[in-house]
């Protein structure tokens, strides 16, 4: 295969999209409870912590972009054959795939969870889990196109969910965040290695960036895609640390959803129920990046036809979700791939851009 | 002894002697009726001793005409050969041939055949008889302000409309034949300069491909141009209006016309413009808004509210409010069956009274209003059928259908529902959702014409967005739209409009 990949002109998007596809593969299932899992760390200062993993995710997606701009048109499966060669770049290019189904797995499975807890507690989880998937296949087999223009609705029509901050805005007490600094750095830190499964979904960079039309402007759309995803969390976070006592804090799973509680329009009550139904529009586009990043792998390290490949993995996915049908199993899963999402997207990518560097200076010592 | 030495080699070159014109009278006569397979429409002038015979179709020509033009000229006098003849004849079309099939061909379309005996050539003269009827006005998609024409059944007819609204040099008609039978004249018009080369090339090549007996209607050629025949939303727009077919024109759009059909087909088209209206542009920009703004939540309501209805009633109610619950369930305890059953049911109901309306002649249409509004409406709901307020929700998106400018694109919208209704009468919210995504998916999948479906909101052309759901002042969209990829891109000089306006 070649490393370099020029993609067909009818599949290349305009630069700015990236904006929407970046915010909306970041923005998903991790928002409706992040803010938990973040205090049992770093208690009041957690909003600390979220800064702090934001920061660090801006300096990620810098070297990532900073990988990519060594060899041009490309993406992570052409750069793994460069660096590491062809059959340990093939094995590599696999753990890739596996690691983004695997994210689809976390994804398909924290919401259908949140979905049998807030509306449907006795339909069974093979029934979300295939309607779901069949709706991932209709996407992913209309291209990248399609993919970014469910990411960019998505987006579009969720902004309305924002207006709804003004109401638990009128019961906030900004002095919970006071002290500031009263836990230690290291709680803190731990808190901000807590945010990985809620912020990650940038490496789709990696595979999205040959598409792109004008690839200089790629560092800023990333950028600011970035950025808002970690406003709108740091706004999350301020809001919850100062709506919510610390002891009601430990016991609420799902904090945004419950915000939702208290939103009263004179027609509807119980807006979490609508909202939890339209998170399905919120983690589409997260479902199809993810397939669709998994099957350009296979496409692009085994150049196989991509249908066959979009039908054997919903059917593997789709077994892989129905055996991870409780409570325990999935936070065992959701550990396991936080850990390895951690590895994989917060810290390859430094090693990645070494090995590349080495690689450029070695060939062109030896061309000399 | 030259002469037969050609004449010989010409009979090599085309293998069937049978495709020239024989020379003599009782030849030729045979042939044409043969070829005609004896049809007793079949007319053959004799016109004195002057040796020429006229044959023609005579259900097709214009008998006054060939009185007037072509017998009475020439009665009385004897030519020696065809060129003479044409000399003293005053038709518009006339032209000389020497074969056979296109001859009959020439009879078909309303030519008559003039023949002189021991002649190898004959004349056609074209004198169509005009079936059809005058230029009226445009009934299914009227409006207040504006011009009221609509177009006819004849090509000839709409193409002078056309060219009466545009003159321009650059205004090109294109003509091509479809259907092996019905062998109909389809016109290809657009404006050389701002049309997309590409676009009509690849449109130009659709309508060459295909292979159909007979096309009737510009509606089946519509059926058979687009792009995807699995999807249930229109590709291309079909309309009545000359002006509206100018206005698109004008923006870099293509459109086709069937002899025969008093509907255009105007390509690419988006998802929006099937809710815009020709009469947006001729009233103030605010009220245009207002009116695009309007038939969009028309949209919405039409396409959810049932569905909300159904999903809210089934699984939800917690997220009714208590006192609009209290009203709800009040009119909801006489009901004996489900909400989606009562739903289908009404919504079923509402659609066969929209079918025998549209299918009943004028006259007795009255009477559908009597029985939809007082036998259904009233006494299903005292007869506990039914709840009041689903009645008030199935009226409003029937209205919410009907305000959709497009008459193929409110078909649509009432199809859509039932899928949303059963869907959200079985998984409620999600279920709904899972409409709507996947609605939002086929959207997004659609082409027209190569152009997206879903433009200019998807890609993202932000510079549309001001003559899309809402139109601002015309002085502003001085653009052509991008779905076009109009090769002219700029109406006007915005900065040279502004100074005079």
């Amino acid at each position: 295969m070649k490393v370099q990949y020029q993609a067909k002109p009818q599949y290349i998007l305009s630069t700015f999209i990236l904006f929407f596809i970046i915010h909306s593969i970041q923005v998903g299932i991790g928002i409706q409870g992040f803010q938990r899992i973040i205090f049992s760390e770093a208690k009041n200062d957690s909003w600390i912590s979220v800064v702090l993993a934001g920061v660090f995710t801006h300096i990620v997606v810098f070297f990532i972009i900073k990988t990519l701009q060594l060899y041009g048109p490309t993406d992570i499966y052409g750069i793994h054959i460069e660096v590491y060669g062809k059959w340990i770049g093939k094995a590599v290019n696999c753990i890739y795939i596996f690691y983004c189904l695997g994210m689809f797995v976390v994804i398909l499975n924290n919401y259908i969870e949140v979905i049998q807890t807030w509306v449907f507690p006795t339909v069974p989880t093979w029934l979300f889990s295939i309607s779901i998937l069949l709706l991932v296949v209709y996407g992913v087999t209309g291209g990248i196109r399609v993919i970014a223009g469910a990411g960019f609705f998505s987006i579009i029509l969720s902004v309305w969910i924002l207006s709804f901050i003004g109401y638990p805005l009128r019961f906030v007490d900004f002095h919970h965040l006071l002290p500031v600094m009263e836990s230690n750095i290291t709680s803190i830190l731990k808190g901000s290695y807590k945010m990985t499964i809620t912020l990650i979904g940038f490496e789709i960079l990696y595979i999205v960036y040959p598409f792109m039309e004008d690839r200089k402007k790629v560092i800023k759309y990333a950028h600011l895609g970035v950025a808002a995803t970690n406003i709108l969390y740091l706004i999350l976070m301020l809001l919850t640390l100062s709506y919510f006592s610390p002891g009601q804090l430990e016991n609420t799973n799902w904090p945004t959803l419950s915000l939702f509680k208290i939103v009263k329009l004179p027609f509807i009550e119980r807006t979490e129920y609508v909202a939890v139904s339209y998170w399905l529009l919120i983690i589409l586009p997260n479902l199809l990046l993810y397939m669709w990043a998994a099957v350009r792998g296979i496409k692009r390290s085994f150049e196989r036809k991509t249908k066959g490949v979009i039908w054997f993995f919903t059917i593997f996915l789709f077994f892989v979700s129905i055996f991870i049908n409780t409570r325990s199993k999935i936070n065992q899963f959701n550990d396991f791939f936080d850990n390895i999402a951690f590895y994989i997207a917060f810290c390859y990518p430094f090693i990645l851009y070494i090995l590349a560097l080495i690689k450029k200076k070695m060939t062109s010592l030896k061309e000399n | 002894m030259f002469f037969k030495k050609l004449f010989s080699t010409k009979g090599n070159l085309i293998p069937k002697d049978q495709n020239l014109i024989p020379e003599t009278r009782e030849k030729m006569s045979t042939e044409f009726k043969q070829r005609l397979q004896n049809s007793a429409d079949i007319s053959e002038n004799e016109i004195g001793a002057s040796g020429i015979t006229l044959f023609s179709i005579g259900t097709l020509i214009d008998k006054t005409m060939l009185h007037r033009d072509i017998i009475d000229p020439l009665k009385g006098l004897s030519f020696d050969s065809t060129q003479k003849i044409m000399e003293h004849l005053s038709i518009g079309e006339i032209e000389k041939s020497n074969q056979m099939e296109k001859a009959v061909q020439a009879a078909l379309d309303g030519n008559v055949i003039i023949f002189l005996d021991g002649n190898s050539s004959v004349l056609l003269a074209k004198i169509p008889s005009r079936v059809g009827r005058s230029v009226s006005y445009a009934q299914n998609e009227s409006q207040v302000i504006g011009p009221q024409m609509a177009f006819t059944e004849s090509l000839l007819t709409n193409m002078t409309l056309i060219r009466s609204y545009i003159k321009d040099t650059s205004l090109c008609i294109e003509n091509l034949q479809v259907g092996s039978r019905t062998n109909k004249l389809v016109s290809i018009v657009y404006i050389n300069g701002i049309v997309s080369e590409q676009m009509v090339g690849s449109l130009r090549k659709r309508i060459q491909e295909i292979k159909m007996d007979g096309i009737l209607d510009s509606s089946v050629l519509e059926q058979l141009l687009a792009e995807n025949s699995l999807t249930i939303f229109p590709q291309m727009a079909l309309t009545e209006r000359p002006d509206r077919v100018s206005d698109w024109l004008l923006k870099g759009k293509v459109a086709i016309f069937v002899d025969g059909s008093s509907l255009a087909i105007v390509c690419p088209q988006s998802f929006m413009e099937f809710f815009q209206s020709m009469e947006d542009s001729n009233v103030n920009w605010q009220i245009a808004t207002f009116w695009r703004l309007l038939r969009f939540t028309a949209l919405f309501l039409s396409v959810f509210f049932t569905a909300l209805y159904v999903a809210s009633l089934t699984f939800h109610y917690e997220v009714i409010p208590q006192t609009l619950l209290f009203t709800l369930s009040e009119s909801r305890a006489k009901v004996p069956f489900p909400p989606i059953i009562e739903a289908l049911l009404l919504e079923f109901i509402m659609e066969l009274l929209r079918e025998a309306g549209a299918r009943l002649p004028t006259k007795v249409g009255q009477t559908m209003g009597i029985v939809g509004g007082i036998v259904i409406g009233t006494a299903a709901v005292e007869a506990g059928f039914t709840s009041n307020i689903l009645i008030i929700i199935i009226s409003l998106g029937a209205l919410g259908s009907f305000v959709t400018p497009s008459y193929t694109m409110g078909n649509v919208i009432r199809i859509v529902r039932f899928p949303l209704i059963i869907l959200a009468g079985f998984w409620g919210f999600y279920g709904m959702m899972f409409g709507f995504c996947f609605l939002l998916l086929h959207l997004l999948r659609q082409t027209s014409l190569g152009s997206p479906y879903l433009s200019p909101f998807y890609p993202p052309r932000f510079a549309d967005w001001k003559d899309s759901i809402i139109r601002l002042p015309l002085s502003i969209t001085n653009k052509r739209p991008d779905l076009t990829r109009a090769e002219d891109e700029y109406k006007f000089d915005p900065i040279k409009a502004k100074k005079h306006n």
